[in-house]
């Protein structure tokens, strides 16, 4: 396995109390795989790829618990120079919002160009060089051209494609997207996604894909890794979750989505918000808004329960949600 | 159909890009919103969908008078509005209003529910005597599914679509006929957009209300409209009847825009056919001729470089009365279906 992130716990001290943002997260990638992490804003999403990228914001965040395995080592018990080393070459980060993830002051070939000069010793002149094929291999038209701009001359779905070449430029075995297209047009999306699914099989990278949309999903994922109030809630491969989900936080999302093929009737809408960190329901967290809910589900955490081998739910009644 | 309630003529929104500080002079005009035509009949939802830029928001404006047009009409219920002002102006506007996008920064954060709620009446007093607004402001909120007791509290203290629902009860305070909502649900996690949608939903029924439904999310517009106009660069491209549209499009642009949505359904990854655009949208400073179009259509000719294609049902498909004949500005319209129809295995009604 290239990344086995296992029984994560973060929290973040804040003026309102102990936020418990991640829970007990367990995932894993391999080489060549896209896993989709999906799940409403504040599920945790980011903060767990904060905590296995090494970039968590500490304080006020901290990981109270959990290991994260790459190629074997605990990333966790690394010394800040070799972790540093993993983050800069092995694993990148994509991020939603490329103006702010780029330098403004830096045109955008020297960014890409800066990555090979120290990393990989080069001379400025050919990091110059491999900054322009980097771009062409995001296909940014007239990249010789273009490498002198800064990130504000290009437009949104661009600049995302400069993120994109940004991340690869050393061969991570691992990226990490966090909403990478959320900001875009869905044409543009449709280029970025496209490109992004090109390069992942080509440098048969693991991918980890974070998003709340559940179409994205369908297009790109392997597996699926659901989300909710800081704990997985189920995880499984994609063509299983979609033909019968196994939690009745996933059934509803998939009922409460429109759809484009034909005019539906009423919307599902599950009831209720999602609980403050702070103040988390016990037993299954799940259980104020969920239709299934009975006693025991008031009271018992749900464990992750096996479903099947390459299945598991976090519901005590994921036998009946399965049957419909 | 009915009477239309609204019909826009001709709109035209250009904001003049000028240089130099003391002699202002004009060198261009971002084409906003370059000649728009649509109707809107009374109990109708239009949806209007585009990408980002295309004018949408403009529209908005022009039509809740938050602007006034470079050209064209605006006929409310036979009068146009456009060249109202005075009285008669604020009398019209009352039943025209908006609903938001962002839900985190169109409240004022230093105002109550109740004084958010009730400001329309502080600008038509007429609609609700004072001493009654206490109590129309806690009906508009069990309306929107709210707790009347919530009238003093500030913004911060609700979710997105708690405050979603606070922007749609101003929306209602005066009683207005047509609702123009400005992607009412866009900043919303899909469980939460289900609740504002099916609200709006039962609120059109309820007040008999005419809703401009403005999108980028394809599969909510199909969902809520009875019609709907795919926008790009400040013009509409093609119109029609929710099936005509997603079910029988026949510009290219409609095509491309719903073939680039990924839908929910692992299945179709593989009988899907993508139409990806290359390029970029263009600027509305500098429109392309001929069809708009065309620097990222796959279809363009030497023909449309030269001829604007005007919004009418094409020619090919004019004697037929099939669910094609709709109006497309397109030089080579040509029916293609994009959205592959799947069986209903997502339409159940939820959990248990
Ligand atoms: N620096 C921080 N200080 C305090 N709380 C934080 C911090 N970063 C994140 N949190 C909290 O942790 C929780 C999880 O946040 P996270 O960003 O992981 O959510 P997410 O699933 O990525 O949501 P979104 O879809 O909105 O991006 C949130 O409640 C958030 O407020
Ligand atoms: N006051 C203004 N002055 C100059 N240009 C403007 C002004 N308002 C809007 N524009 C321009 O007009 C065009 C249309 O903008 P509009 O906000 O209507 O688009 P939209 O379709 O609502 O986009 P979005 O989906 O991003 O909300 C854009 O290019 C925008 O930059
Ligand atoms: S008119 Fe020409 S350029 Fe415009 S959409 Fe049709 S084929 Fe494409
Ligand atoms: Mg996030
Ligand atoms: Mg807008």
């Amino acid at each position: 396995m290239l990344l086995d992130a296992r029984d994560l716990h973060v929290e973040f001290h804040t003026r309102d109390g102990i936020a418990h943002a991640v829970n007990g997260v367990g995932y894993a990638v391999d080489a060549g795989q896209t896993l989709a992490v999906l799940g409403e804003s504040g599920s945790g999403k980011s903060v767990t790829a904060q905590a296995v990228m090494g970039i968590l914001d500490t304080p006020p965040g901290r990981i109270t618990q959990g290991r994260i395995l790459f190629r074997g080592r605990d990333l966790l018990t690394l010394k800040g120079e070799e972790r540093r080393r993993i983050r800069g070459t092995e694993m990148a980060m994509i991020f939603q919002d490329a103006l702010s993830a780029l330098n403004p002051v830096m045109t955008v070939g020297d960014q890409l160009g800066e990555m090979f000069v120290v990393h990989r010793g080069m001379s400025r002149k050919d990091a110059r060089a491999r900054a322009v094929e980097l771009m062409e291999r995001v296909r940014i038209p007239a990249a010789a051209q273009r490498v002198r701009d800064y990130p504000h001359q290009f437009s949104g779905g661009m600049r995302q494609r400069i993120m994109i070449a940004m991340a690869l430029a050393l061969e991570p075995a691992l990226i990490i997207a966090d909403e990478p297209t959320t900001a875009l047009d869905v044409t543009v999306q449709a280029q970025v996604m496209d490109l992004l699914a090109d390069l992942q099989r080509e440098y048969r990278m693991g991918l980890i894909l974070i998003t709340h949309d559940l179409g994205v999903v369908a297009d790109v994922a392997d597996r699926i890794a659901v989300m909710y109030a800081g704990r997985i809630v189920e995880t499984a491969p994609v063509h299983d979750l979609y033909k019968a989900p196994a939690h009745p936080y996933t059934r509803g999302l998939l009922d409460s989505i429109p759809r484009l093929d034909h005019k539906g009737r009423q919307l599902y809408a599950i009831k209720g918000l999602p609980p403050n960190l702070t103040h988390i329901p016990p037993g299954c967290s799940f259980h104020p808004r969920c239709p299934m809910a009975r006693d025991v589900c008031r009271t018992d955490e749900p464990p992750l329960y096996e479903v099947s081998e390459t299945r598991g739910s976090a519901c005590h009644f994921w036998r009946e949600c399965l049957d419909g | 159909m009915a009477e239309p309630i609204l019909e826009v003529s001709g709109l035209v929104k250009h904001y003049p890009l000028t240089r130099g500080v003391l002699f202002k002079k004009q060198i261009g005009a971002v084409k906003a919103v370059d000649g728009v035509d649509f109707t809107l009949a009374q109990g109708e939802t239009l949806g209007i969908v585009g990408e980002s830029g295309c004018g949408k928001s403009t529209v908005a404006r022009l039509l809740c008078g938050l602007e006034r047009p470079t050209a064209g009409t605006i006929t409310f219920k036979g009068e146009d509005i456009t060249r109202l002002s005075g009285k008669a102006l604020k009398a019209v506007r009352r039943n025209i209003q908006m609903v938001f996008q962002d839900p985190y920064t169109s409240l004022n954060p230093r105002m109550t529910v109740g004084d958010i709620i009730g400001e329309p009446y502080d600008i038509h007093p007429e609609a609700a005597p004072k001493g009654d607004r206490r109590r129309r402001v806690q009906e508009l909120l069990d309306v929107v599914g709210l707790d009347p007791e919530y009238i003093n509290r500030y913004p911060h203290q609700f979710s997105g679509g708690q405050r979603q629902r606070i922007g749609i009860a101003r929306g209602l305070a005066l009683r207005p006929e047509i609702i123009v909502a400005d992607e009412p649900v866009s900043a919303l996690d899909v469980s939460i957009q289900a609740q504002v949608v099916n609200l709006l939903a039962r609120l059109q029924t309820e007040f008999d209300l005419s809703y401009l439904f403005i999108a980028h999310d394809l599969s909510i517009v199909r969902h809520i409209s009875d019609r709907v106009a795919v926008m790009y660069l400040g013009r509409i491209v093609e119109t029609g009847r929710d099936s005509e549209i997603y079910d029988h499009p026949t510009h290219p642009y409609t095509q491309a825009l719903l073939s680039a949505v990924p839908v929910p359904d692992p299945d179709a990854r593989e009988h899907r056919e993508r139409i990806i655009l290359t390029g970029d949208v263009p600027s509305p400073a500098d429109i392309p001729s001929g069809c708009r179009f065309r620097t990222r259509c796959w279809k363009a000719q030497e023909r449309c470089v030269v001829e604007v294609p005007a919004l009418a049902v094409p020619a090919a498909f004019r004697d037929a009365a099939g669910p094609a004949a709709h109006p497309s500005a397109c030089h080579f319209a040509e029916e293609k279906q994009v959205v592959p129809p799947e069986e209903s295995r997502l339409n159940g009604n939820g959990p248990g």
